[in-house]
C-alpha cells in the first residue's frame, strides 16, 4: 500500500505523456467521444421507437447483440479495417491503431443502455397524458418534446449514467491496442511482474475514482432533470419547490404540477 | 481476396501464450518441491523382455496449438511403430503442466528448450539450442526425466518487418537496424524497458532505447501483427513460427548476435517410462521426427491449423506422410 502512495507522490508520474494528468485526459477524450457518438445514434432511434412503438423488438435485440460481444473483440475485429482505411481516407495509421478501434468498441458498448433506457423511459409515460395532449391539439412532435421527453428524462439520464460508467471502466483495455488512457498504468504494470503492482493499483484507483466522480456529477444532473412532481420525496426535508397545498411531499407518480 | 484473409486472421484471435520466450517471467521456485520423490516403481520389473518393449505411453502437451501439434506428431510416430498412445493434450501452461509431469501422470511432453530451461534457471539460457537442451537435461536429471533430440526449427522471439521496409532499407539482420532506427516506428511490448531480452538486446545492436516512435503492443499478439501489416508500426516483435509471418510475407531479421534464447523443441520423457522400453529404438523414432521439423515447416503447419482451421490430428498425419516418417 505504501508503494501505491509512493507512486502517487512521485513527481515523475505527474509529468509528460505518461503522467497521470495526460493519461486522465486521454481517458476522458476516448470515453467522451464514444459516449457522444453512441448518444447521437441511440437517442434518435430510442425516441422514435419509444414514441411510435414501431420496430422496438428489432432495435432492442440488435442493441443487445452489442452487449454480448466482448469489448476486446470489438476492438480487435475492426482493427485490420481501420488500418486498411488509413491511406484511403488519409488519417495517420497511428489513429487507426490507437483511437478508431477503441472508439468504435466504446460506441457499441454505450449504445444498448442508452437505447433501452430511452425506449423504456418513453414507454413508461402514462398513456392518458399523451391522449390528453392529443386532445388539446398537440402535434406528435410536440407531444414528444413537451410531454414524453420531460417525463422520461430521468430514466434516459439513468441509462446515460450506466453507459458512461461502463465506458469509463472498459476504456481501460484500449491499452491493448497501444492506446493511451488510464489503462496504460494497469497494462504496463501487469507486464512488469511483481514490481508493477503499484502501477496496477494506482491505475485501478484512478479509473474507479474517475468513474465515481463522473457518476456523482451525472446523478446531480439526473436529479435536476427530473420533473419536480416525480422526484422522490426526501425523508428529512420536503422538496423545496413542491407546490402541494398542505405542504406535504407530493406522492411519486402524481401528475399534479 | 485480401480482406477475407485479414478478417479471418483477426477473428482467429490466436495468442501464442507461452510459445516464445518472455524472459524472466517464470518462477523457478515453484518447480523444485513436487514430484521428484516418486521413485520409478517399475525399475526392477522392467527387464525388457522384447514383447513388453512397447509399453503404452501417455503423451501430454501445453494448451496451444503448436504444443498439441508436436505432441500429436510424436504420438502418431509411436503409434505407427506399434506403441499404444494415450493423449492428454492441452494440460495448460508450463507452470501447470510441469507438476502434472513430475507427479507421473504423463510420460512425455514436447518442450521448448529455452523457456523450459528458464523455468528452472534463467541465468543459463543462451542463443544456442544444444546448450539450452544440455542445461535443461542437467536440471531435469534430478526429476528423473530425459530430454531427447532437439528439432532444428524453433519458436523464438523474432523481430520482423514488412517486405517493403526490408527492401527499401535493405534490412536482413538485426545489426542493420541501428543505421535506420529513427525512420522506424517500433512495436514493442510494454515490459520492454525492464526485459533484458528486449531493451537489453536492442541496446546490444546499437539502438538508442527507448526509440522515439514506439507503440506498446503485446509481443506475438494478433494486434501487434495486424498493426505491422496495417503500417501503424514498421517493426514488430513476434514469434518466429507465428502464422502471420507467412500470411503477410513479413521478413524476419536474423538475430546475428544471438541475443534471443534458442527455442528448439524436444520431447521430455520420464525415466521410469524409458526403463520400460528399448530406449535406443524409442529415441530414434522421435529424433527422426524432430530432425525434420524446421522453423519454416512449423510455421506452415501453424498456418494450416490456426488460419485454415485444419484439425491438428490431420495436419500431423499429412506432414508425417509427406516427410516419409510414417508410411
Amino acid at each position: 500500500m505504501s508503494d501505491v502512495i509512493a507512486f502517487f507522490l512521485d513527481p515523475a508520474n505527474w509529468q509528460g505523456t505518461s503522467g497521470i494528468p495526460n493519461r486522465l485526459l486521454e481517458h476522458l477524450v476516448i470515453s467522451g467521444a464514444g459516449i457522444l457518438a453512441a448518444t447521437l445514434i441511440a437517442l434518435p432511434i430510442g425516441l422514435y421507437v419509444g414514441h411510435t412503438g414501431r420496430g422496438a423488438g428489432i432495435a432492442i435485440n440488435l442493441a443487445n447483440i452489442g452487449r454480448a460481444i466482448p469489448s476486446y473483440a470489438m476492438m480487435v475485429i475492426p482493427l485490420p479495417f481501420t488500418l486498411l482505411l488509413a491511406p484511403v481516407i488519409g488519417y495517420p495509421p497511428d489513429f487507426g491503431l490507437k483511437f478508431l478501434p477503441i472508439f468504435l468498441a466504446m460506441t457499441f458498448l454505450a449504445i444498448p443502455p442508452l437505447l433501452v433506457s430511452t425506449y423504456a423511459g418513453l414507454r413508461s409515460v402514462d398513456r392518458e397524458l399523451i391522449e390528453a395532449g392529443r386532445g388539446m391539439g398537440l402535434r406528435e412532435r410536440q407531444i414528444l418534446a413537451r410531454i414524453e421527453i420531460p417525463l422520461a428524462s430521468s430514466i434516459i439520464v439513468g441509462g446515460f449514467r450506466t453507459a458512461t460508467l461502463q465506458v469509463i471502466a472498459t476504456a481501460t483495455i484500449g491499452a491493448i491496442l497501444a492506446g493511451g488512457g488510464l489503462g496504460r498504468f494497469i497494462f504496463d504494470g501487469l507486464s512488469q511482474g511483481q514490481s508493477g503492482y503499484p502501477s496496477i493499483y494506482a491505475g485501478a484507483i484512478l479509473v474507479s475514482g474517475l468513474a465515481i466522480v463522473v457518476d456523482l456529477i451525472l446523478s446531480v444532473v439526473q436529479q435536476r432533470l427530473t420533473p419536480r412532481a416525480l422526484r422522490k420525496p426526501r425523508v428529512s426535508r420536503p422538496p423545496r419547490g413542491a407546490r402541494s397545498t398542505d405542504g406535504s411531499p407530493v406522492p411519486e407518480g402524481s401528475t399534479a404540477r | 481476396m485480401r480482406t477475407p484473409r485479414v478478417l479471418a486472421f483477426a477473428t482467429t484471435l490466436v495468442v501464442l501464450l507461452g510459445a516464445c520466450s518472455s524472459g524472466g517471467g517464470s518462477s523457478p521456485s515453484a518447480a523444485s518441491s513436487t514430484g521428484a520423490s516418486r521413485a520409478p516403481a517399475s525399475a526392477e520389473a522392467s527387464a525388457p523382455a522384447s514383447q513388453a518393449a512397447k509399453a503404452p505411453i501417455r503423451i501430454g502437451s501445453d494448451d496451444f496449438y503448436e504444443s498439441k501439434l508436436m505432441a500429436e506428431i510424436y504420438g502418431q510416430v509411436l503409434e505407427a511403430n506399434g506403441y499404444t498412445v494415450e493423449r492428454k493434450l492441452g494440460l495448460g501452461t508450463r507452470e501447470q503442466r510441469i507438476p502434472i509431469m513430475n507427479a507421473g501422470q504423463v510420460d512425455l511432453v514436447p518442450e521448448y528448450v529455452g523457456s523450459g530451461l528458464g523455468f528452472y534457471d534463467t541465468t543459463k539460457i543462451s542463443g544456442d539450442g544444444a546448450k539450452n537442451a544440455a542445461a535443461l537435461q542437467t536440471a531435469l536429471t534430478a526429476k528423473q526425466q530425459t530430454v531427447l533430440g532437439i528439432s532444428p526449427g524453433q519458436d523464438s522471439n523474432a523481430f520482423v518487418v514488412r517486405k517493403d521496409t526490408a527492401d527499401t532499407l535493405h534490412l536482413t539482420k538485426m545489426s542493420d537496424l541501428a543505421a535506420v532506427q529513427t525512420q522506424l516506428t517500433w512495436g514493442l511490448p510494454s515490459n520492454c524497458d525492464a526485459n533484458p531480452l528486449c531493451s537489453g538486446a536492442l541496446k546490444l545492436y546499437g539502438i538508442t532505447y527507448p526509440p522515439a516512435k514506439r507503440s506498446a503492443l503485446g509481443a506475438g499478439g494478433v494486434p501487434m501483427a495486424t498493426a505491422l501489416q496495417g503500417k501503424a508500426i514498421d517493426l514488430a516483435e513476434l514469434c518466429s513460427t507465428q502464422p502471420a509471418i507467412v500470411q503477410f510475407g513479413f521478413v524476419q531479421l536474423t538475430d546475428d548476435k544471438a541475443t534471443q534464447p534458442a527455442e528448439n523443441i524436444a520431447p521430455i520423457v520420464r525415466d521410469d517410462y524409458l526403463a520400460k522400453v528399448d530406449k535406443a529404438s524409442f529415441q530414434a523414432l522421435l529424433d527422426a521426427a524432430s530432425a525434420k521439423m524446421t522453423t519454416e515447416e512449423l510455421t506452415k503447419l501453424g498456418v494450416e491449423i490456426a488460419v485454415n482451421n485444419k484439425d491438428v490430428v490431420e495436419v500431423a498425419k499429412t506432414w508425417l506422410a509427406a516427410q516419409g516418417l510414417v508410411k
